[in-house]
């Protein structure tokens, strides 16, 4: 299974979704696919699940997606722990599992190429529908039917070492570019504002 | 600390806006727990890692909220990549309620907290992030709204070291 493939279905089901990507290819992909005023670009790895929980609790009524990396999320597997305990219902992970840090250029194994498996990791923190995926059909029969769904979900997507995301445009938005349209979007949709901005 | 300063600090909080906390429990000033936890305005939120309890509020913040997290000066040294990462860099407010352990004014200052203590100003001097030392009651609650008010005209965390009375 290659991510391009699986962001591409996805990216075709994002309504009002909001959307946290962490650093990875993903998020070169990701940026290249949807220009949707939902999407937030985090800038570093360990740091998208944390911000996609604290926009899932502060608003319960909104679906929120975080599209991760693993080796992302072995930088902060305390995320598992919490998550697994809060269980917002409004909140999806996805979590594409390369088993490389392909970022690095020379593609060293993850923890996951080893021994590592992510989904007994969030089944162990209490993520009980934690879920791995192998191929694109299961993509398309869990990944993308989850949406509709109203439960927290957890997936560990498998797939191949890419390279498409360096062959492909680099987004050129500033992180502080991206931070206030993603704001501005949510107080329209919303309809209220948000505190931080205040007035000049 | 008196269960007086306890309830002046969450007052102030309330007072300044603050209704979203994420916390790593310590000793200092964790009367504040249990008067969050009841106040039906505020909502809180354990974390398992202060580098957790930062994003988790810098994304409620986004969402909406304003948001505080409550730590230990240790959890600055765990922290401070997410302070950077998403607290300075993607320019986040979020308010910092430390209990200052090992600073010249912790009460029950010894060799287990001073090298911690000694560090704590230096780093969040080297990250960038304003600070304000309270070592007693003495308008308090205009500290706090001070530091809400500047953190969200910088857009960027800003940290308030409790010492002093709020140590005993």
């Amino acid at each position: 299974m290659i991510r391009y493939q699986c962001l591409e279905l996805l990216a075709a089901n994002i309504t009002d979704q909001l959307l946290v990507t962490s650093q990875s290819g993903q998020r070169i992909e990701w940026s290249h696919l949807s220009k949707h005023e939902g999407n937030l670009l985090v800038g570093m790895m360990g740091c998208a699940i944390g911000v996609g929980m604290g926009l899932a609790l502060a608003l319960p009524h909104r679906k929120v997606i975080v599209l991760d990396s693993d080796g992302s999320v072995l930088l902060s597997l305390f995320n598992l722990a919490t998550l697994g305990n809060l269980q917002p219902k409004n909140l999806m992970v996805y979590v594409f599992d390369n088993g490389v840090y392909s970022g690095s250029r020379i593609s060293y194994a993850t923890a996951t190429a080893g021994n590592t498996d992510l989904e007994a990791m969030a089944k162990g923190a209490g993520i009980k529908s934690a879920r791995t995926i192998r191929d694109i059909e299961d993509f398309k029969k869990h990944g993308i039917d989850a949406l509709a769904e109203s439960e927290l979900a957890f997936f560990v997507c498998k797939v191949e070492e890419s390279l498409m995301h360096r062959e492909i445009p680099r987004p050129n938005t500033d992180l502080a570019e991206n931070k206030y349209t993603f704001v501005r979007y949510l107080e329209r949709t919303e309809k209220k504002t948000i505190p931080f901005i205040g007035r000049g | 600390m008196t269960d007086e300063l306890a309830n002046r600090i969450v007052q102030g909080l309330k007072d300044a806006g603050i209704n979203f906390v994420t916390y790593l429990p310590e000793t200092r000033l964790s009367q504040i727990l249990p008067l969050i936890r009841d106040d039906p305005e505020m909502e809180l939120i354990a974390a398992a890692s202060e580098q957790e309890a930062v994003t988790i509020a810098a994304g409620a913040t986004l969402g909406g909220k304003q948001a505080a997290v409550y730590m230990e000066n240790t959890g600055i040294y765990v922290s401070s990549y997410s302070l950077l990462a998403v607290g300075k860099q993607l320019g986040v407010p979020i308010l910092l309620v430390i209990g200052f352990l090992g600073g010249i004014a912790d009460q029950r200052n010894s060799f287990l907290y001073a090298t911690i203590g000694n560090h704590t100003i230096p780093i969040l001097q080297g990250l960038g992030i304003e600070h304000m030392l309270l070592e007693d009651g003495d308008r308090l609650e205009i500290k706090i709204k001070d530091a809400v008010r500047g953190m969200n005209a910088l857009r960027a965390p800003f940290a308030l070291l409790f010492a002093g009375e709020f140590s005993l």
